[in-house]
């Protein structure tokens, strides 16, 4: 197994800088995902960890040791391509067998082997057939399995989830989770979908044009965005942001005013949707919009600062389209942001309006 | 106001003038196409077939039926047995040496460096092939030629310190005439290798790269299973156009020295032309005819038929 | 279970963990021999067409007095080497676009200048003197003392309009009635459709020089022998089965709706063909127009044997008496010739590349 470290890497396409600079430390085990927008350099930053990509500078690190051009080959990790890049004229126990055949391991351990990584991605009966002739989910796994077979000390997923259908997804989110209970291989994997990157990892690296912006657990995310970036992109439905002027101990927005703790000059105010509830006070708006969402229920209050998400528990709706509402909200669950520099306020909350 | 009659009547016309275009419009269109196929490829084939069993020569004048002919192709042409040995020769070792091999080798060289390099580098290739034939033989008589002018003559003599200037184009007739043609036939191998090349998906390779493949694992692995019915066309489609092909070696060699490069299809030729015995010529060239379709034929595999057969989605004409 | 059996050889497996360095320098020294040993291969394979090609041109302009003087031809490879691989490496190792443009100006300056000085001199012009004196063979013999040669040349105006008629004329029949045939047997339905198309693709790959004896007799016997009518004739009708097929692909690649919103807008089907269809097809048409074109100009087996007389010749015929007559008096002339006949050829090779490449392996299967 490795530790895995960055070191102000940078990635070059020609003229075009896709990674800037790129600091990061990934620990021995650890289930990391890398998060970002589409296009923000995440396949570009595994593909280096693979060797597929060469670094244009800095330094990339195995294990404290620096591994920008080693060949692919002698990194021994296992990747799950986006589109899984299964080889389409070979069976499924072929593609599985194809890594160790490098290895030079014996023919029976080999199929052994094949059969103990098909057993536990459950392809054990799909062996013989070819890649064409299988389901998206099947794929997935038939490519896990073949990323997994070679035993690599380090698993690269890159958006492995995204072509499948929700249910398959969720139910494939589970078990690579366990899979890396299981085996304790460190893990990277890329996605774009916040939920995915929230629910399976350890730690979240959030992206952003080549550029980290946060690095920390989900919670730390979700609670803390260090920016307004990290704000919008983590949670669903996505975050309410205000931006207003502070004055006295007071933040205006539209109209609006709500006595501010911790900051003043131009802020950005930062209201989850789930922590807003209708209720006798706070700010008021008209109810425009309800839209059910199973157990939950989301309105889109319009009010003097702009349409506003709330979202309340409960499977039927308790207000109706045009009702006058009242939406109030508690203080510590509040976020400040600076609009300027678009960075969180520590410590700084927002209240009510009274 | 229109009576039953009035609308059945318009109706019939109208029936009439659609079958009235629908003709029209095949005679404008397909016209033709159809007489001149039919003027130049199936007229030809009737004549050949009946020419071939006439004793037409030199005189161009036909002065019996006979099947002497056939006799001769069968009995007591002593020749013919040399000039096939000789066909085979050219057709499997130009086929096998540049057609494939060198072609495959040439498109995976080049689609494994730079594109501008590649394309460079498959531009020159194609040199040979964007020449006139004319021209480009002329280049290998220069090249080839038995005096210190010539200029392999010139870099053997000079650069590996040869004596006496070579003759290659009589002693090593057979090898010149399959590289010359080799040259030109790389090229088309290369071309449709390279495009096979380039629509593999280039996930494969990095995942074959993950999974410990080196250079060599990769193109046996990923390319050459991916080539494979590129592979098959182009060893069909150019076994055909070697075997009935012999511009290059009738301008180089003149199927010479005597008739030691003389392979079946310029054989025909200097029968017909050369001795004026085109009711020979013209049996002879049945063979080859009976080749051809059968060979377009075995073509088919190698192309969509659901969609060339695609059923027009307009049925108006 | 077999989670475990996985993870209880991994660690075993992953004992290599200090030689990642080696790895590095091995993966370094592989991936540097990689590319010397292609650029190397390439090179070397290359070379035995350049060279040839290089010392045509040379000739052309550099000969004198008719000997194959390769003094030239070297000088010029000792110039236009170091300044191929001198771009190349620019090229390769300019950090910005602005740097690689200063790299290449100032290498093609040398070079320019290394040409003129060292080449330069021997240039001129006087190997083209067929292009002005129609009688070039005896003047070129009289220089060595010989007085007649064997062949009669006509002026090579009159063979290049000879080939310019032969190829045009091929070009228009040829885009004409395959883009016709081509759009009924894509968008028409009548009977015996598909058995036209299956013909078609046998007729498109069918050798038509096996159909050369056949088609000599049949030309003297309807008096079209040695005439550019029966010449034209003939490569139309063995062009057309590939123009159709290609042109085929074409049409079926326009879509539907244009011509049925043309056919709903009131036209008729020939007036959505003329109006609407065939605009959409303008690349087929070009690429056809350009090989069918390139063929003619190229073509030599079926004039050498279908056309006699000299006031008959195309520039195929024309290079191939020069070159037969005159070679062993006056290299320079031949190559002369060579150039002149070679550099339309290539050009409309070039223009026409990205279209050419899409016919050859149009319609096979991937
Ligand atoms: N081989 C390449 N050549 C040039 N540019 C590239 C190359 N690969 C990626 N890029 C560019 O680098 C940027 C980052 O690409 P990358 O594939 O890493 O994005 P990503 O975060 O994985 O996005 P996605 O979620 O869509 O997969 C993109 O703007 C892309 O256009
Ligand atoms: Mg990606």
């Amino acid at each position: 197994m490795a530790k895995i470290e960055f070191r102000n890497v940078v990635k070059r396409f020609g003229a075009v800088e896709v990674i800037p600079d790129l600091n990061l430390v990934i620990e021995d085990g650890e289930f990391v995902a890398l998060l970002g927008p589409s296009g923000c350099g995440k396949s570009t930053s595994l593909f280096m960890l693979a060797g597929i990509y060469v670094p244009s500078g800095g330094e990339l690190l195995f294990d404290g040791h620096v591994v920008n051009e080693v060949e692919t080959r002698d990194r021994n990790v296992g990747v799950v391509f986006q589109s899984y890049a299964l080889y389409p004229h070979m069976s499924v126990r072929d593609n599985i067998l194809f890594p160790l055949r490098f290895k030079k391991t014996p023919r029976d351990e080999a199929l052994a082997r094949v059969t103990a990584a098909a057993d536990l991605v459950r392809v054990a009966e799909l062996l013989d057939r070819r890649p064409s002739e299988l389901s998206g989910g099947q794929q997935q796994r038939v490519a896990l399995a073949r990323a997994l077979v070679k035993e690599p000390q380090l698993l690269l997923l890159d958006e492995p989830l995204s072509n499948l259908d929700a249910s398959l997804r969720l139910s494939m989110r589970t078990e690579i989770k366990s899979l890396h209970a299981q085996l304790g291989v460190t893990t990277v994997l890329v996605t774009h979908d916040q939920i995915e990157a929230t629910t399976m990892a350890d730690r979240i690296i959030c992206m952003r044009a080549g550029r980290i912006e946060q690095v920390g657990t989900p919670d730390d995310l979700y609670l803390r965005p260090s920016s307004l970036f990290v704000a919008g992109f983590i949670g669903s439905p996505p975050i309410n942001l205000v931006a207003g002027e502070a004055e006295d101990g007071m933040v205006t927005v539209n109209g609006a005013r709500f006595p501010v703790e911790g900051a003043s000059g131009s802020l950005t105010v930062g209201l989850r949707p789930e922590h807003l509830r209708i209720g006798d006070t706070g700010f008021a708006g008209r109810i425009a919009q309800i839209e059910p969402m199973g157990r939950e229920i989301l309105y889109v209050v319009e009010t003097g600062m702009g349409a506003v998400r709330v979202l309340e528990q409960g499977s039927s709706a308790g207000h109706s389209t045009g009702e006058q509402v009242k939406i109030g909200f508690l203080s510590e669950n509040s976020l400040v942001f600076e609009t300027e520099r678009q960075k969180l306020i520590a410590g700084a909350h927002v209240r009510e309006p009274v | 106001m229109t009576t039953i009659a009035d609308e059945l009547t318009i109706e019939r016309r109208g029936h009439a003038g659609s079958v009235a275009r629908r003709r029209t419009n095949f005679v404008i269109f397909l016209g033709p196409a159809i007489i001149l196929t039919v003027l130049f490829f199936v007229v030809p084939v009737v004549i050949d077939v009946a020419v071939s069993f006439t004793d037409l020569s030199r005189s161009l004048r036909i002065s019996e039926f006979t099947t002497e002919q056939y006799e001769k192709v069968f009995r007591t042409d002593r020749r013919l047995s040399q000039v096939i040995g000789l066909t085979f020769i050219y057709v499997f070792g130009t086929l096998a040496i540049f057609n494939v091999t060198f072609g495959l080798i040439l498109a995976v060289a080049t689609t494994a460096i730079r594109n501008a390099s590649g394309s460079f580098f498959r531009g020159v290739w194609l040199l040979p092939r964007m020449s006139p034939s004319v021209l480009y033989i002329l280049l290998w008589l220069w090249a080839v030629s038995p005096t210190e002018a010539g200029l392999i003559n010139q870099v053997l003599m000079q650069a590996f310190g040869l004596d006496a200037p070579l003759d290659l184009l009589t002693s090593a007739p057979i090898a010149l005439i399959i590289i010359s043609n080799g040259f030109i036939g790389a090229s088309m191998g290369m071309i449709i290798f390279t495009a096979a090349i380039r629509s593999i998906p280039e996930h494969l390779y990095h995942a074959a790269a993950v999974d410990g493949a080196g250079t060599f694992a990769k193109i046996r692995f990923i390319t050459l299973p991916a080539l494979r019915w590129p592979i098959s066309f182009v060893t069909i489609y150019q076994t055909l156009s070697l075997l009935v092909s012999f511009e290059y070696i009738l301008l180089l060699t003149k199927g010479g020295p005597f008739y030691d490069t003389t392979v079946y299809a310029l054989y025909v030729y200097r029968r017909a032309f050369e001795s004026g015995q085109y009711g020979y010529g013209a049996a002879l060239a049945l063979f080859l005819i009976v080749i051809g379709v059968v060979v377009a034929l075995l073509g088919w595999r190698f192309f969509d038929m659901e969609r060339l057969l695609q059923r027009p989605r307009i049925e108006v004409h | 279970m077999a989670a475990q059996a996985i993870n209880t050889a991994s660690t075993a497996a992953f004992d290599r963990a200090a030689d990642w360095d080696a790895l590095a320098v091995r993966a370094r020294a592989v991936r540097r021999t990689k590319a010397v040993v292609l650029y190397a291969f390439l090179i070397a394979v290359s070379l035995p067409i350049i060279l040839p090609y290089f010392w045509l041109v040379t000739i052309a302009f550099s000969a004198r007095a008719g000997v194959a003087e390769t003094a030239v031809l070297w000088r010029s490879m000792a110039v236009i080497m170091p300044v191929v691989v001198a771009f190349w490496l620019t090229v390769a190792l300019a950090q910005s676009r602005r740097q690689s443009w200063i790299g290449i100006a100032a290498v093609a300056a040398i070079g320019v200048f290394a040409f003129a000085l060292l080449v330069g001199p021997d240039l001129h012009l006087g190997n083209f003197i067929f292009l002005w004196e129609p009688d070039f063979a005896s003047v070129v013999r009289s220089r060595i003392g010989e007085v007649k040669g064997a062949v009669q040349f006509p002026n090579v105006w009159h063979a290049f309009a000879n080939s310019i008629l032969i190829a045009g004329a091929q070009t228009a029949i040829v885009v004409t009635v395959a883009s016709l045939a081509a759009y009924y047997l894509s968008r028409f339905q009548f009977p015996g459709r598909s058995s036209m198309l299956r013909s078609l693709l046998v007729l498109h790959a069918f050798p038509v020089l096996t159909l050369i004896v056949p088609m000599f007799l049949m030309l003297y016997w309807i008096g079209l022998l040695d005439t550019l009518f029966g010449v034209i004739l003939v490569l139309v009708a063995f062009e057309l089965p590939f123009a159709i097929f290609i042109m085929k692909g074409f049409f079926d690649a326009v879509p539907w709706d244009i011509e049925m919103s043309a056919l709903t807008d009131g036209a008729s089907r020939r007036q959505a063909f003329v109006s609407v269809v065939l605009p959409q097809v303008r690349n087929g048409i070009l690429a056809i127009a350009v090989f069918t074109f390139i063929r003619g100009w190229e073509e030599y087996i079926f004039v050498f044997t279908f056309l006699i007389r000299n006031s008959n010749w195309t520039m195929s015929l024309y290079m191939y008496w020069v070159r037969d007559d005159v070679m062993g008096v006056d290299y320079g002339v031949v190559s002369a010739v060579g150039v002149f006949y070679l550099v339309p050829s290539l050009i409309l090779y070039m223009a026409a590349q990205r279209y050419l490449m899409q016919m050859s392996i149009g319609g096979v299967k991937g």
